[in-house]
């Protein structure tokens, strides 16, 4: 049944804290040099990714950290965006920030070389603004619910989320499916079990149970996601609702800053490219008689969703960072959905699958082709 | 900036003038911001309309140019000549074709009319975002690259030779001079070939204008004819590849032959005393024809046409090599009998046919045949075989000769890749046109010459060597300029996020990474401004002049308006 390697840990002294300690173990034996992983911030009201080094820091580090403030991908590619180093450095993210990360590899904007990526199942995280209303009592709240496997507390499309075990990096810890006081570790590559190989991780256990419970739950979650998608795409779909639903853009770009895979330098709709002269924008109000400033906004999203709903992981960072609490990244889930399946893609599932546009097919896309037949 | 535009409309006769208002064209077009001139004239690109657009720009002062006239295809080339003429950029000028696709096609006046306003208002619109592009010229380079130091390349290379052209001659093994040197005699006239080979050898050693790189592979080829920037690597050297630009490449790089164990019936590899048409002639030239026991065969069969079934093509020479096998025996084993079993004699040509008379006789004979199949027989090897009536015959020999089918060498795709040609289906190198251009490919600038290009023999090839070096004699003056494309792509520093896309989509190879600062850099010599990067970077980093964002968004703009 299983395409990959997998081994029972025991976890007596819980799931955290024996991942933690198998962490300090690989900086120990040298199989890393350094580990980047969320941590609380000393303030308490946060957590961040950072790059550990002392392996005694590693107690504060949190594997599944309740909220996202920033989207992994983004945190290792500012790591190796200039390439690799000569440290071996483990990367501990969530299964979309893993995902994110390998579509920025195929783009060249993070080297895997070094480094060494490790997921574990992820329950959804809380919407920032929910999480700093009270931050230590959402702690609690995101470790009830997690346990419970109850997303109603989580992002919106957390909730929606049909790819939350999806193993795409070295390692997975899967904790769905487990028993009592134990995790499975499980290997997706070369490295991982090289890896396994050096903790004496024997991968031969079954891990028959985390499959089912896995894929139970990826189609509990697929029918939904669907479901939410149809009724999302009444409200949305067309040219008038769809302005209409981001009337209230303030056009502060926010979302597409903290897109991880959003990698323009510089945005098209940041440039001199879509400032035109007075006069442009006096006959542009010819036809309707009035025209809004700022200008473009309907018309940057649509851009947006052109240019990266094929890499798109909905993750949700967009609309964590939308101020006027538009639906950004339901919206973008939804389209990511139907570009994604129009090229048989999946954003980041292998590292081996090129992206579309370099991935010359001669056969495709013939649906599209006689559309004005 | 002051821009000061002339509109001039070209009635093309009447071609353009009884199908469109040109007037009511005048007179919308002159409110247009920046126009400063809008005229009609009778044909702009007689010499009269040359000369009075000369001084129009001169004497209006004009920064930009729009004429509305013909396809670009036609004429735009005339009127950016006489633009630089004047002393105005060629680039700051845009042709509005209001011919082809606007006055040609219908009978509506009006509509047609509209539409000419529209395309005219489009290349205003475009032309008011113009700049000046620099044409650049370069020199072509008259030196030439020929890979396979066959007879082939070997000849190419002594016609083309000369103080003014330098020849770069690749050789993948250690040694210059190819299959031939495996032949001591060649057919017809059975006269020694080592002679010849090896003089010819001597001649390119010692020419001073050919530069022979043995052991050596060609790695990388980018450019086009005139200017082709090439990399040469020698085998088990660890040094960089070798860098240097030739103008013109030939390909010269031969065959190899088809496998006959790949036919199990002929016992090849298995049974002694069945050896190719190669290793024959390597026994040959070795001094003893000679049986695996060292006595000399009393009998030799020679199999031709082995594997053309399964290629699918006759390979032309087997016939005429196995007719001088019979006499290379017939000569040093005079008692020895030779059966050749063809299943069609390939001898055309005005020579070939005497050749074959002279050597059928008591001794040599020719046996119609199929499926034949070869077992041993107590010391010697039986050949079964159907015979021209299908019925079942048996030969009993000493010696088996397979004529096996010519093949297209091993590296062939390797090569075709790297340089950029095509391959038929046999995996030949395939030439431009098989009657009218033989030797070229569809690449300017590269020929294909011997058995590279299809099986032949030595003269064939020698005249192929021949056809190639006249091609770049009569087109590759040393002294010739050429002009690299102008509206060339750009990549931008601070944009380019070096995801390398471009580097896939470049179908020239203009585009290198510079993998300190890790971005794309476009070499503009060689970029022939086809925009494919342009389409495909994720980061708009890329862009193509003369076809800038807002030169396109102006017009398009103005066309829909």
């Amino acid at each position: 049944m299983s395409k990959f390697k997998g081994a029972v840990i025991t976890a007596k002294s819980g799931t955290e804290k024996t991942i933690i300690d198998m962490l300090e173990k690989t900086i120990d034996k040298g199989v890393f040099d350094a580990i980047i992983i969320p941590m609380r911030v000393p303030a308490g009201d946060s957590f961040a990714y950072v790059l550990i080094k002392d392996k005694s820091l590693l107690n504060d580090a949190s594997v599944l950290p309740p909220t996202m403030f920033v989207q992994g991908a983004k945190a290792v590619s500012s790591v190796t965006r200039l390439g690799k180093g000569k440290t071996k450095i483990a990367a501990v993210m969530r299964p979309c920030e893993v995902r994110a990360t390998i579509e920025l590899a195929k783009l060249g904007q993070v080297d895997l070389e070094n480094m060494t990526i490790i997921s574990m199942d992820c329950p959804g995280v809380l919407p920032s603004s929910d999480f700093l209303k009270d931050p230590e009592k959402n702690i609690k709240l995101f470790n009830e619910a997690a346990k419970k496997l109850d997303d109603t507390i989580m992002r919106p499309v957390c909730q929606i989320c049909n790819k939350s075990s999806m193993v795409s990096g070295d390692i997975h810890i899967g904790t769905l499916g487990a028993k009592k006081d134990a995790f499975f570790f499980i290997s997706n590559s070369e490295k991982g079990e090289k890896v396994a190989n050096k903790l004496g991780i024997n991968l031969k256990d079954n891990i028959d149970s985390w499959q089912t419970k896995v894929k139970t739950i990826s189609e509990e979650k697929h029918e939904k996601r669907k479901k939410a998608h149809k009724e999302l795409k009444t409200k949305v779909g067309g040219i008038d609702n769809l302005v209409e639903t981001f009337s209230h853009c303030i056009n502060c770009h926010n979302c597409m800053r903290v897109c991880p895979v959003c990698i323009c330098r510089l945005c098209y709709f940041d440039s001199d490219k879509v400032k035109h002269p007075a006069d442009d924008y006096l006959e542009r109000t010819e036809s309707k008689g009035s025209m809004r400033f700022l200008p473009d906004t309907t018309l940057f999203q649509m851009g947006r969703m052109m240019h990266m709903s094929i890499s798109c992981v909905s993750c949700g960072a967009c609309e964590d960072a939308c101020s006027m609490s538009i639906p950004v990244a339901q919206i973008f889930s939804m389209i990511a959905d139907e570009t994604q399946a129009l090229f048989d893609y999946v954003s980041g599932r292998r590292l081996d699958e090129s992206i579309p546009i370099v991935a010359y097919k001669e056969e495709e896309l013939h649906e599209v082709e006689d559309a004005n037949d | 900036m002051e821009r000061k535009i002339g509109v001039y409309v070209c009635e093309c006769g009447p071609n353009i003038a009884e199908k469109i208002d040109i007037d009511k064209v005048i007179e919308e077009i002159s409110s247009n911001n920046d126009v400063a001139v809008v005229e009609k004239y009778k044909l702009l690109c007689s010499s009269d309309g040359k000369k009075f657009l000369e001084e129009e720009i001169k004497k209006q002062g004009l920064t930009h140019l729009v004429i509305a006239a013909c396809s670009p295809k036609e004429h735009e080339k005339t009127f950016m000549e006489v633009s630089e003429n004047a002393g105005l950029n060629p680039y700051l000028f845009q042709l509005a074709n209001i011919r082809e696709q606007c006055a040609w096609i219908t009978e509506d006046k009006d509509e047609a009319t509209k539409k000419a306003i529209r395309l005219i208002r489009a290349a205003i619109g475009r032309v008011r975002y113009h700049s000046s592009l620099e044409k650049k010229e370069i020199e072509s380079n008259p030196d030439v690259l020929v890979i396979g130091g066959g007879i082939a390349g070997i000849e190419a290379s002594l016609q083309l030779a000369s103080p003014e052209r330098k020849v770069y001659l690749v050789e993948k093994t250690p040694e210059l001079g190819g299959l031939v040197t495996n032949f001591e005699k060649n057919f017809l006239s059975m006269k020694s070939l080592s002679e010849i080979i090896n003089s010819k050898i001597e001649e390119i050693n010692t020419n001073e204008n050919i530069k022979v790189f043995t052991s050596s592979e060609v790695e990388e080829t980018v450019g086009f004819f005139g200017n082709f920037e090439i990399k040469v690597k020698q085998a088990n050297s660890e040094e960089d590849p070798i860098q240097f630009n030739v103008g013109s490449i030939v390909v010269a790089i031969g065959s190899t032959l088809f496998d006959p164990k790949k036919i199990p019936e002929y016992g090849c590899g298995k049974l002694d005393n069945v050896i190719t048409s190669l290793e024959f002639e390597k026994m040959n030239k070795s001094g003893k024809i000679s049986l695996k026991n060292g006595k000399p065969p009393k009998s030799v069969a020679i199999i031709h046409c082995v594997g053309r079934d399964e290629k699918g093509y006759c390979s032309e020479i087997c016939c005429m090599y196995s007719i001088k096998f019979a006499r290379y025996l017939t000569d040093k084993i005079p008692s020895v009998k030779v059966s050749n079993l063809y299943s069609d004699l390939c001898i055309p040509g005005k020579t070939n046919q005497k050749f074959y008379e002279q050597t059928i006789g008591k001794n040599v004979n020719f046996i119609r045949s199929s499926d034949a199949e070869i077992i041993k027989s107590k010391d010697q090897l039986s050949i079964k075989y159907n015979d021209e009536n299908g019925s079942k015959s048996n030969l009993i020999v000493d010696m088996v000769v397979l004529a096996p089918a010519v093949e297209p060498a091993v590296d062939a795709s390797k090569i075709a890749e790297i340089i950029g040609i095509s391959q038929g289906d046999e995996g030949f190198f395939e030439e431009e046109h098989e009657k009218i251009n033989p030797i070229s490919t569809s690449t300017e600038g590269i020929y294909i010459i011997g058995c590279a290009q299809s099986p032949k023999n030595i003269s064939e090839t020698l005249i192929q060597s021949e056809a190639a070096a006249g091609k770049i004699l009569s087109s590759l003056i040393p002294g010739r300029k050429i002009e690299p494309e102008v509206k060339t792509s750009q990549i931008s520093e601070a944009l380019c996020i070096g995801c390398k896309t471009c580097l896939y989509v470049c179908s020239y190879g203009a585009i290198t990474f510079d993998e300190s600062k890790k971005i794309s850099v476009v070499n503009e010599v060689i970029c022939r401004g086809c925009g494919n990067c342009v389409a495909a970077c994720p980061s708009g980093a890329a862009s193509i002049k003369h076809f800038k964002f807002k030169q396109l968004y102006q017009e398009i703009r103005e066309a829909v308006k």
